[in-house]
């Protein structure tokens, strides 16, 4: 290559010229977006500096935005044991409460707190082969349960799953989205009142929130010192003329607001709580 | 009229209240001066005055103008400069001021004007006001004998180009004075720098030029761009094709250009001379550098490229296409012309309005009324200008001749993006051992040949 002088700028300015042609990468952000798919988060790495050395501080910025607490940081202390370490508490305490562990799947601190009270699963076992462990049936299968154990303790819904194949927090969600179905023991009295289009139209809304206000909760809870407990029921067109309302099983036959007051300030009335005078 | 307290006005409001109530003044001091007649008779006593002054008043106009120009030539410059360097290194440079980008430059002025003007402690302070002031009067007074276009300059004189020389030579005379001035020991040593750079530039570049002034015989810039006139092959550049590139490396060196730029070398040296400078101050020296990249490149043109002479004579052409003086006879449409000028500009302005309010459904139909109303300025504009430029040598000389210019001011900026700052030895060295020998050939060959031809033809 024969030396011609100026041949090194001529090609520079040649090259910054076919820059100036090119397109721009550059994306204005607030105006036009990188398509970016709507689940897309990221993909986690942790990078290391140019001597090998970490460069996560451990922040725990990342462990906090993680949505579903997949993101923890451990590490190993002068003597080889390992910690997860939590962050600073004041700031991310809510990763130290009981549901976030729960959830995550890490041990429970609190050994006084038990998720869930063991139970016999025999009578269980015989509705759930009743039902071919189909988790199709699990509406059925909830509302068997309950028959046989009067409410859903957790650890049938524990065996449910496990039995089924349902993922646990669809069998929990199923439990708790029907107002029929109940989660802790009943009340001392059960009063069901029906809230068909039909029983609505006679009027239960406001005997519900006669019966709401008289026994001080809301529907699907008891009243305060248990005497009775408010829950829904369906009456399958039983009772055209009326609000479909039954005390323990049995029809009422005054199912109005005022009826239905009088009828629940007795039944507390009646429940004298322990060692009051 | 003025309920608004003063605080509450917008910046806009602030600006056109003032200049409502002068106007509104004025207006009121002209009326009365002409019912009076006492106006009249002052005029006619000023138009005396004038026209016996006309030198005087000649070289006020002429020198108020090109203070003038050079503001929007700086901002000009320095949005190209912003820009272009962006597009070559990949980016997309200035884009949220104005379309493109283009007041960027312009709202950058008044950021500095409005920035605090800092004297430091110690400073010598007339020195420190006076050498910002002295450097853009250097690249202002140069402007004064630029041929812009046939007829269009301040003053022909027949020295020209030595004043610009001299006059350009002031420059480092601020440069100095900013440095001594500063109270610090590196804006000495900058200024120290700068000198030692432009004064052995100043070399080269005046020997360069002294071949193009023996074969055109005059320093006047004027006989000199007449002498170019006819096809581009009659240019300098072809006769002097050293001289022309020692100039312009020279010039480059003497704007402190990259990759000349050592005096203020953004990156290395914190700005050199103007270390101590702050707000409007240091903004002069930079209008001062840009206004001297327009000079440089004007008179690049000017020596070597024919100024304001067209490459080729294209009259011909246009003549054949019918576009000649007096094409159009807009006065051949008698009271038309009047319906024409009171109906066309709102017509045009709507049917420019429509595409607008049709596309972009955001705008409101008084939004693309305003839209289209500037398209029908541009439009209007660019009608006035392709027939003033077939009508008026001027103005295709000026339209030549700022072409030309920018072209080469788009070459220094270019440059700019491309070339590396050179060391303060390299530099020195370029200039005494490689561009002034080669000058000096030049001028000695050029000399030689001279008297050859003028033996040859006897």
């Amino acid at each position: 290559m024969s030396f011609v002088p100026g041949l090194g700028i001529l090609k520079g300015m040649a090259l910054t010229f076919r820059n100036m042609l090119r397109l721009k990468p550059t994306v204005q952000y607030p105006e036009e977006v990188y398509p970016v798919a709507p689940r897309h988060r990221g993909r986690l790495l942790l990078l290391y500096d140019e001597a090998g050395a970490l460069k996560c501080e451990t922040c725990f910025q990342c462990a906090q935005a993680c949505p579903i607490e997949c993101i923890d940081m451990g590490g190993v202390d002068t003597r080889d044991r390992y910690h997860i370490h939590w962050g600073p508490a004041e700031q991310y305490g809510e990763r130290r409460e009981e549901s976030a562990l729960r959830r995550s799947g890490r041990p429970v601190p609190d050994a006084t707190a038990t998720p869930f009270e063991p139970i016999d699963t025999a009578a269980l076992d015989v509705i759930l082969a009743d039902e071919a462990y189909d988790p199709r049936h699990m509406l059925a299968i909830l509302g068997r349960t309950q028959e046989a154990y009067g409410y859903l303790p957790v650890a049938a819904l524990k065996h449910i799953s496990h039995a089924t194949g349902a993922w646990y927090a669809e069998v929990y969600g199923t439990a708790t989205f029907y107002d029929q179905l109940r989660m802790a023991p009943a009340g001392a009295h059960v009063l069901a009142i029906c809230l068909c289009p039909s029983c609505t139209f006679r009027g239960a809304g406001r005997v519900l929130a006669a019966a709401e206000a008289a026994a001080s909760t809301a529907l699907g809870g008891s009243s305060p010192e248990g005497a009775v407990r408010l829950e829904a029921t369906a009456c399958h067109g039983a009772s055209p003329a009326a609000v479909f309302v039954t005390l323990d099983g049995a029809v009422q036959a005054e199912p109005t607001a005022k009826g239905i007051t009088d009828l629940v300030t007795r039944l507390r009335a009646g429940h004298a709580p322990v060692g009051r005078a | 009229m003025v309920s608004r307290p003063w605080q509450r006005l917008s910046p806009a409001g602030r600006v056109l209240l003032p200049l409502g109530v002068v106007a509104g003044g004025l207006g009121v001091v002209f009326l009365g001066g002409v019912s009076s007649g006492i106006l009249p008779n002052l005029w006619s006593w000023v138009y005396e005055a004038l026209s016996d002054n006309l030198p005087l008043l000649r070289f006020v106009v002429a020198a108020t103008a090109v203070l003038l120009f050079t503001v929007p030539t700086a901002f000009v410059i320095i949005y190209l400069e912003m820009k272009v360097i962006a597009l070559q290194n990949l980016r997309l440079g200035p884009n949220r001021q104005g379309p493109w980008g283009v007041l960027a430059s312009t709202l950058h002025g008044f950021k500095v004007l409005a920035k605090e003007d800092f004297t430091p402690t110690g400073a010598d302070v007339p020195v420190f006001t006076l050498a910002p002031v002295v450097v853009y009067l250097a690249s202002v007074m140069s402007f004064l004998v630029i041929p812009f276009a046939p007829g269009l300059f301040a003053q022909d004189m027949n020295l020209a180009l030595l004043y610009f020389f001299a006059v350009g030579g002031l420059g480092v005379v601020g440069l100095m004075m900013a440095g001594w001035s500063s109270f610090n020991k590196y804006s000495l040593l900058g200024a120290l720098r700068a000198a030692a750079q432009i004064i052995s530039y100043e070399i080269p570049l005046t020997l360069s030029v002294v071949g193009v002034v023996m074969l055109a015989g005059t320093l006047s810039l004027n006989t000199i761009v007449h002498q170019q006139s006819g096809s581009f092959l009659d240019w300098y550049v072809f006769r002097q094709p050293l001289a022309a590139v020692i100039f312009f490396i020279a010039a480059t060196a003497e704007g402190n250009r990259t990759p000349f730029d050592l005096t203020e070398a953004d990156s290395e040296i914190v700005a050199g001379f103007a270390t101590e400078y702050s707000g409007m101050r240091f903004g002069f020296f930079f209008f001062a550098e840009y206004v001297n990249v327009f000079i440089l490149s004007a008179l690049t043109v000017t020596l070597f490229l024919g100024g304001w002479n067209a490459p080729l004579d294209l009259t011909p052409v246009w003549q054949a296409l019918g576009a000649h003086p007096g094409a159009i006879d807009l006065g051949g449409l008698g009271v038309g012309l009047l319906i024409a000028l009171l109906v066309v500009p709102p017509i045009l302005t709507v049917l420019l309005a429509l595409p607008f309010w049709m596309l972009f459904t955001r705008l409101r139909f008084w939004q693309a009324l305003g839209i289209g109303f500037l398209c029908f300025n541009a439009l209007v504009g660019a009608a006035v200008l392709i027939w003033a430029a077939f009508s008026f040598d001027a103005v295709m000389g000026l339209l030549w001749f700022l072409g030309k210019t920018y072209v080469f001011v788009v070459i220094f900026v270019w440059m700019r993006a491309t070339l590396p700052r050179v060391r303060i030895d390299q530099l020195m060295g370029f200039a005494w051992k490689w561009l002034l020998p080669a000058s000096l050939a030049n001028l000695f060959v050029t000399a030689l040949a001279i008297l050859v031809i003028a033996q040859v033809r006897g």
